[in-house]
């Protein structure tokens, strides 16, 4: 029973999503309704009719009492939660009792984020938005719609399944060679060699950044110089985008595993986790019937199945393979920030579950900023009319509204020959000059503010021209790198990685192991410890032992119900902890049941010095939820604690663990401190040192039982890798570009992929050449 | 009385009722539907903005859910619901108030009107608007007067600060009560001093809703719809009509009463074998001997006044009288029944019609009449009324103990208060009702049919003694004029003892704060002063807001800490109780690092050890 909405300010539903226990009961309400013989209204309609009271009510209540619904509860626990951004109320429902509120209103706010990544500034206007989210052909709102469902759908299953974004943090898959290699792969190999390919080929492209995803788990990341970096925000939802295009992939068949398993008779199935969980198969349901039983391993060309994978799954005529997705991302320059750039992303699958993300810049990715720019003038000028402040009042600031007309002209006289219409900006432009800037006409007063709105839809529109509708221009050739270049990446990562293939998917199961079911004890330096989950904010990473809670596979923490169960009290912690530092309280203990659950929130700065807590801001009940994936929470705290700490790197930690309840407090406090001062350190990191002995042992088993069935390739690969295990530093990699000349064994402990993901301007400052 | 007026503007900002069968048709005005609206200075257009968008946004909902809506949430407020049938209640309150406690406002409210006033649409019928506006704002103004907002949060009884009283008068109060429960038309009872509990027969929630009308008469001292004045007895007496639900007259006819000596005592209508007073004074109490005040052939007397003292003297070994005797164990079993009425053997139907029939007519009194008075308690428990027989079946467990050990009515026995099921039980029953999951019968048939019972209050100066009565209490004047003359002499004594009980400066606070919660009895134990509060007494009532709600919403949750930068707070809890506790100045600045130094933690062991001395045991 779950239902996410967004209607316009006319109480038409701009879009919706169900599942089909909701879509079932919305519609055995109607037929009850329906007279015999007449056939019930379509689904669309009867959604609009039954919300359509809750949405007028809520306007009714924003303009006349200033105040709107944030939240519903009924008797039998059926949650509604309802967020206005803008003209736009967002509604999402639960009626099954598996998402809280808090669940709900984080879901809107994602919901939010994806629109946001796809449609760019476009949102900024609500009346080009509402066209854009329910476009007037019906073929093309359909396929819209489908995308956007099937990503909530991948976020929701995500965010049931997988632990980095129940934190929201990216999970980096550890091994550090691997990654080391693969990052160097990236830069010498493959982004130096697309850039350098013809401008023709690339269609005046840019590789910007390159990451390579197993599953969920990132492997390597690179971004080329001077680019700015990506936030785990943005990260994040990219990679919510790659696992919906190729989630059949990635979680219903690891074929590999499975298959050898089954041929060598022997290995218990614990070391593998390929199963599809029931999650996949409901959401994957009703209009891709076929999908579970393709036997997937049969298509070893990748592109193959892709296409046979769009021809099941729409109706509506499929999209070129090779045609990249347009996302709109954040860029941070030296000059400033600017959200919702335009990028191209190329998914690109390598093996099922496997996959090489490209994001390139496009050539007029430059309009983009100074639409931003002009946008965000004129919006400061409409807030400063709407406080009141007229005349040379109103246009203060940087830049002033009079350098921007100079620059606005040329602007607009420099659209002209790229096909865009610019004829109603122009109009409007020139309506508000004569307004604003002409002798004895009104100058700044109240009466400009309609021409400052106007005057953002019109620049909102052209920024749509030229990013989002880029086919109905009739351009001759579609913007994107050429089929022939992206076919070449794709298999030149296919040839690093061929022999680590098999590794990689079983390793992005048991990235790290806590051990060993039925003693439910992890190693002999923590007894007790039953899971724990360490999350660095300030880079948006997490490290966390693996919790697979799939039918058929065991995790550490055992199989069936009481994983399951645990996996219920980790996640239940994590909400509860975001309830406790939304108020401001930073450590939290509870005794819950037979478990004593910890939480900390912690600042460092860049040496691991312990910095002094400040008393955090207590948000309201319906703030954004607190998180990194749709508002990064965690960036805000580190601005609102920088304040107090200028010139510092303030880096922000957090650490969830779960002991049994038998433990003495004194003993889990002491194992908090040890798992919170080690975990970052590479040397002395227990998880990844020698010192796991149960986790070596478990991890040779596994290793041993996928040397006796591999091929041969795999072996010498396995081989190379396992002895690697026993000095894997874990999360300080050395920067590639770093590596020159140096011996590719001495680790570089200054360099840290960290801090490039990080802060990628300065790391770069730091490596001159 | 300056306390009693102090409004906590921070509960409830709004509260209306809205009758949607008014507004049925296109063209009726909403205001015909306003049957209530706080606060009244309101504009009316506003008022019918609320209601009308409230109360059609909430059908809405309900509808898509099948299920009424419990909590409306705005920015910047929020608001219990209640549907029922036509009617919309909805309470609004600031948005850092916990929800749990707001929803339970609301039912107070609720039922404390029903109480009152009988079923709402019936009163509608005979009553005008106004005169049950002026009954809903005194009740509003009843729940929300006094105490801190601890109390509120918790929304728990006011109880007499029994830190500055001597015990023995506590013990006063219950052999006063007890000894008014001898007469058979005498359900239960109470004794209030200045609006607070003294001593109580009756379950928290009841208490309450007796306690509003002596507030009532106290703070205006004018006579409040429906009481009339019994004429033979002096002015201090009055009784009014109360309504009580079914299983609130079943918890109190089946357990409070001590059948057998009753059944001895009872005064037949024709003859009354003995004249005796039926209360005894302190002094009387230790000579067992003076057998003429009681019973002749009461088997079981000396039991009884072990029972009488055990109270005090138990608890005040264990606890060294933290808290006034509201006599508690009973009621933990009959909380405890609406949540087992659909489990137990009965079917709710037959039974009902059973009580419907016999409530009225055959009561208590009669049925036992009917039985003589050789009858074995074994036979009681068999043969009696239909109600007795059901709640013996309910109450399996606990019925052994209570049948066989109980030595008084409202008397506390050991067995009782560690029986598990019965605190279990008891809890279950609430977290029910905070969580309100559609599973439970919120508000059964059971309960919302009501039965007339009359409340007589026998008013000594600040000291009142009411007592729930069967109805035709009023036209037996003997038996009204016993139970007056009997206590009269007692409450005289208690009341001149109590005035002179100096108030006493407000304990220093020390260097710590701390609140405990009796979830059973439904009481307050804290040095939070409430009036001037500091920047720790705020933080430390937020932190403990959200950990009772917390508590409230997770069955297995047993104890936490949580930690600010300037503060931090341990709360823990059983199933009878939840304490919560903080230590001033004890967070030294810390980095928040996992530190197993860290002040924090050390606050188990502090709050062990500092709340020993207010009665509170931890271990």
């Amino acid at each position: 029973m779950k239902c996410v909405l967004i209607a316009g300010d006319s109480a038409e539903v701009l879009f919706y999503w169900t599942d089909p226990d909701f879509q079932q009961d919305v519609q055995d309400q109607y037929g009850l309704s329906q007279e015999e013989g007449q056939r019930p209204p379509a689904f669309e309609d009867s959604i609009n009719t039954l919300f359509a009271p809750i949405i007028i009510s809520c306007s009714t209540m924003v303009d006349r009492l200033g105040d709107s619904y944030a939240c519903f509860t009924t008797e039998s626990d059926h949650i509604y939660v309802l967020h206005q951004f803008d003209d736009c109320l967002y509604i999402a429902v639960n009626g099954d009792g598996e998402e809280g509120e808090d669940d709900l209103r984080r879901k809107i706010f994602v919901t939010k984020k994806l629109i946001e990544v796809l449609f760019g500034m476009v949102t900024l206007s609500s009346n080009l938005l509402r066209k854009e989210l329910r476009p007037q052909d019906t073929e093309q709102r359909t396929r819209l719609w489908k995308q956007l469902q099937g990503l909530l759908e991948t976020y929701s299953r995500l965010r049931e399944n997988d632990q980095s974004f129940l934190v929201e943090a990216v999970e980096r898959l550890i091994h550090p060679t691997l990654c080391e290699q693969c990052i160097e792969f990236l830069e010498r190999r493959l982004v130096q060699h697309l850039n350098s390919t013809s401008s023709l080929e690339r269609c005046g492209e840019e590789v910007l950044h390159a990451f390579i995803l197993v599953h969920t788990k990132l492997l390597a990341f690179y971004s080329s110089r001077n680019t700015s970096t990506l936030s785990p925000s943005d990260l994040l939802t990219l990679i919510v985008m790659a696992q919906n295009m190729y989630h059949s992939n990635t979680d219903e068949e690891d074929p590999g595993p499975e298959d050898v398993d089954s041929v060598s008779g022997s290995g218990p199935e614990m070391f593998y986790t390929p199963e599809p969980s029931p999650t996949n198969r409901r959401s994957s349901g009703s209009d891709r019937p076929s999908r579970g039983e393709t036997p997937m391993f049969e298509f070893v060309d990748p592109d193959i199945q892709i296409a046979e994978d769009s021809l099941q799954t729409l109706e509506v005529p499929p999209p070129d393979p090779a045609a990249p997705c347009r996302v709109f991302l954040e860029v941070s320059l030296k000059d400033g920030l600017y959200p919702m750039m335009p990028h191209s992303m190329y998914c690109l699958p390598l093996w099922p579950g496997i996959t090489l993300v490209l994001l390139t810049k496009i050539p007029n990715s430059g309009v983009a900023m100074s639409v931003y720019v002009y946008l965000e003038a004129f919006a400061k000028l409409e807030k400063r009319l709407y406080e009141g402040q007229e005349g040379s009042a109103a246009t203060r600031g940087q830049p002033t509204i009079h350098d921007l007309r100079g620059k606005l002209d040329k602007f607009i006289k420099a659209l002209g020959p790229c096909d865009i219409q610019t004829s109603q900006l122009q109009n409007v432009w020139s309506e508000f000059k004569k307004r604003a800037f002409t002798r004895g006409g009104p100058g700044f007063t109240k009466e400009l503010i309609p021409w400052c709105k106007s005057m953002k839809t019109q620049l909102c529109g052209v920024y749509k021209q030229c990013f989002l509708n880029e086919a109905s221009r009739g351009a001759t050739a579609p913007q994107r790198l050429s089929p022939a270049l992206q076919d070449q990446a794709q298999a030149m990562v296919q040839e690093k990685l061929i022999d680590w293939k098999d590794f990689l998917l079983v390793k992005s199961k048991r990235n790290i192991t806590m051990v060993s079911y039925p003693h439910l004890t992890y190693l002999e330096d923590f007894p007790g410890l039953i899971h724990f989950i360490c999350v660095d904010r300030s880079t948006g990473q997490m490290i966390a032992p693996s919790l697979n809670i799939t039918e058929r596979s065991t995790s550490e923490l055992g199989k069936g119900p009481l994983a399951q169960f645990l996996r219920g009290k980790v996640w239940g912690l994590v909400r509860t902890t975001r309830r406790y530092l939304q108020k401001g309280y930073t450590t939290v203990t509870l005794r819950d049941g037979d478990f004593y659950f910890c939480y900390f929130l912690w600042f460092e700065n860049e040496t691991g010095y312990k910095l002094e807590e400040v008393d955090l801001p207590v948000l309201a009940d319906d703030s954004a939820p607190i998180g990194m994936l749709a508002r990064d929470y965690y960036r805000k705290l580190l601005r609102y604690y920088s304040k107090n700490h200028h010139g510092e790197v303030v880096k922000c930690y957090e650490l969830i663990t779960i002991h049994l309840g038998v433990i003495p407090t004194e003993y889990i406090l002491q194992h908090c401190r040890q798992l919170a001062s080690k975990l970052w350190e590479p040397s002395r990191n227990p998880l990844l040192s020698a010192t796991a002995p149960d986790e070596t042992r478990s991890l040779r088993k596994s290793f041993s039982e996928l040397m006796s069935c591999t091929t041969c390739g795999v072996k010498q690969a396995l081989c190379r890798a396992f002895p690697v295990w026993w000095m894997i530093s874990g999360f300080r990699i050395r920067k590639c570009s770093a590596l020159r000349g140096i011996s590719s064994t001495t680790p570089l402990q200054n360099h840290s992929f960290d801090q490039k993901l990080c802060r990628g301007r300065t790391t770069k400052e730091e490596e001159p050449g | 009385m300056a306390e009693l007026m102090m409004l906590d503007s921070r509960r409830c900002t709004y509260f209306f009722l809205y009758d949607g069968s008014k507004v049925q048709g296109e063209g009726d005005p909403t205001r015909e539907g306003i049957c209530y609206f706080y606060p009244e200075k309101t504009p009316i257009d506003k008022q019918e903005l609320l209601c009308g968008q409230l109360a059609g946004v909430s059908r809405c909902v309900s509808e898509m859910s099948s299920s009424p809506v419990r909590v409306l949430r705005l920015r910047h407020s929020k608001f219990a619901i209640k549907m029922e049938e036509d009617f919309f209640w909805a309470l609004g309150c600031s948005a850092d108030f916990p929800t749990v406690s707001m929803c339970d406002l609301l039912d107070q409210l609720i039922s404390l009107f029903c109480f009152y006033n009988g079923p709402v649409r019936q009163s509608y019928q005979e009553n005008s608007r106004e005169t049950l506006a002026l009954h809903w704002s005194q009740y509003l103004l009843y729940l929300q007067t006094g105490s801190t907002e601890l109390h509120h949060i918790f929304s728990c009884l006011r109880t007499i600060d029994s830190t500055h009283i001597d015990p023995l008068l506590l013990l006063k109060a219950a052999l006063i009560l007890q000894a008014c429960q001898r007469c058979p038309l005498v359900l239960a009872g109470c004794i209030l001093f200045r609006g607070r509990v003294v001593s109580t027969q009756m379950p928290p929630d009841l208490t309450v809703k007796v306690m509003a009308h002596e507030t009532q008469t106290y703070n205006k001292d004018k006579k409040p719809n429906g009481v009339s004045s019994s004429a033979p007895l002096s002015r201090a007496v009055t009784s009014t009509t109360v309504h009580l639900t079914l299983s609130e007259l079943q918890d109190l006819r089946s357990t409070t009463v001590d059948r057998e000596s009753r059944s001895h005592s009872t005064p037949s209508k024709d003859n009354r074998p003995q004249r005796t007073r039926l209360s005894r004074t302190l002094s009387d109490t230790p000579s067992t001997d003076s057998h003429t005040d009681l019973e002749t052939d009461s088997p079981d007397t000396p039991l009884r006044l072990d029972g009488l003292l055990s109270p005090v003297l138990s608890r005040g070994a264990e606890q060294s009288a933290a808290r006034p005797t509201v006599n508690p164990p009973l009621f933990q079993f009959s909380e405890s029944s609406p949540s087992t009425n659909r489990k137990g053997p009965r079917s709710g139907s037959n039974e009902e019609e059973d009580e419907d029939d016999s409530v009225l007519e055959k009561s208590y009194y009669y049925s036992f009449h009917s039985h003589g008075g050789n009858t074995s308690q074994a036979d009681l428990q068999g043969e009696a009324s239909p109600l007795a027989e059901a709640s013996a079946l309910e109450n399996k467990p606990p019925a052994t103990p209570m049948a066989d050990g109980r030595s008084g009515p409202g008397c506390w026995t050991p067995g009782q208060e560690g029986s598990p099921e019965g605190r279990a039980a008891s809890r279950g029953s609430r977290d029910g009702r905070n969580s309100g999951g559609a599973s439970l019968p919120r508000v059964g048939d059971k309960d919302r049919a009501v039965v007339p019972m009359t409340l007589y209050q026998h008013r000594v100066k600040g000291l009142v003694l009411a007592l729930l009565v069967e109805p035709h209490f009023q036209r037996d004047t003997e038996a009204m004029e016993e139970v007056y003359h009997s206590s009269l002499a007692s409450l005289n004594g208690l009341e001149a003892h109590l005035r002179t009980m100096a108030p006493g400066p407000p304990s220093p606070q020390g260097p710590y704060i701390f609140a405990h919660y009796d979830c059973i009895q439904n009481t307050l134990t804290t040095n939070v002063s409430g009036r001037a509060g500091g920047d720790q007494d705020h933080s430390f009532v937020r932190a403990t807001s959200l950990l009772h709600s917390h508590f409230c919403n997770s069955e297995a949750l047993q104890e936490a800490i949580i930690r600010s930068a300037r503060t931090a707070v341990y709360a823990t809890r059983s199933v009878a109780q939840e304490t919560y506790f903080l230590q001033h100045g004890g967070v030294v600045r810390n980095s928040g690092v996992p530190n197993h130094q860290d002040t924090a933690f050390s606050l188990p062991s502090k709050a062990r050890h500092r709340l020993l001395k207010h009665g509170v045991s931890l271990l």
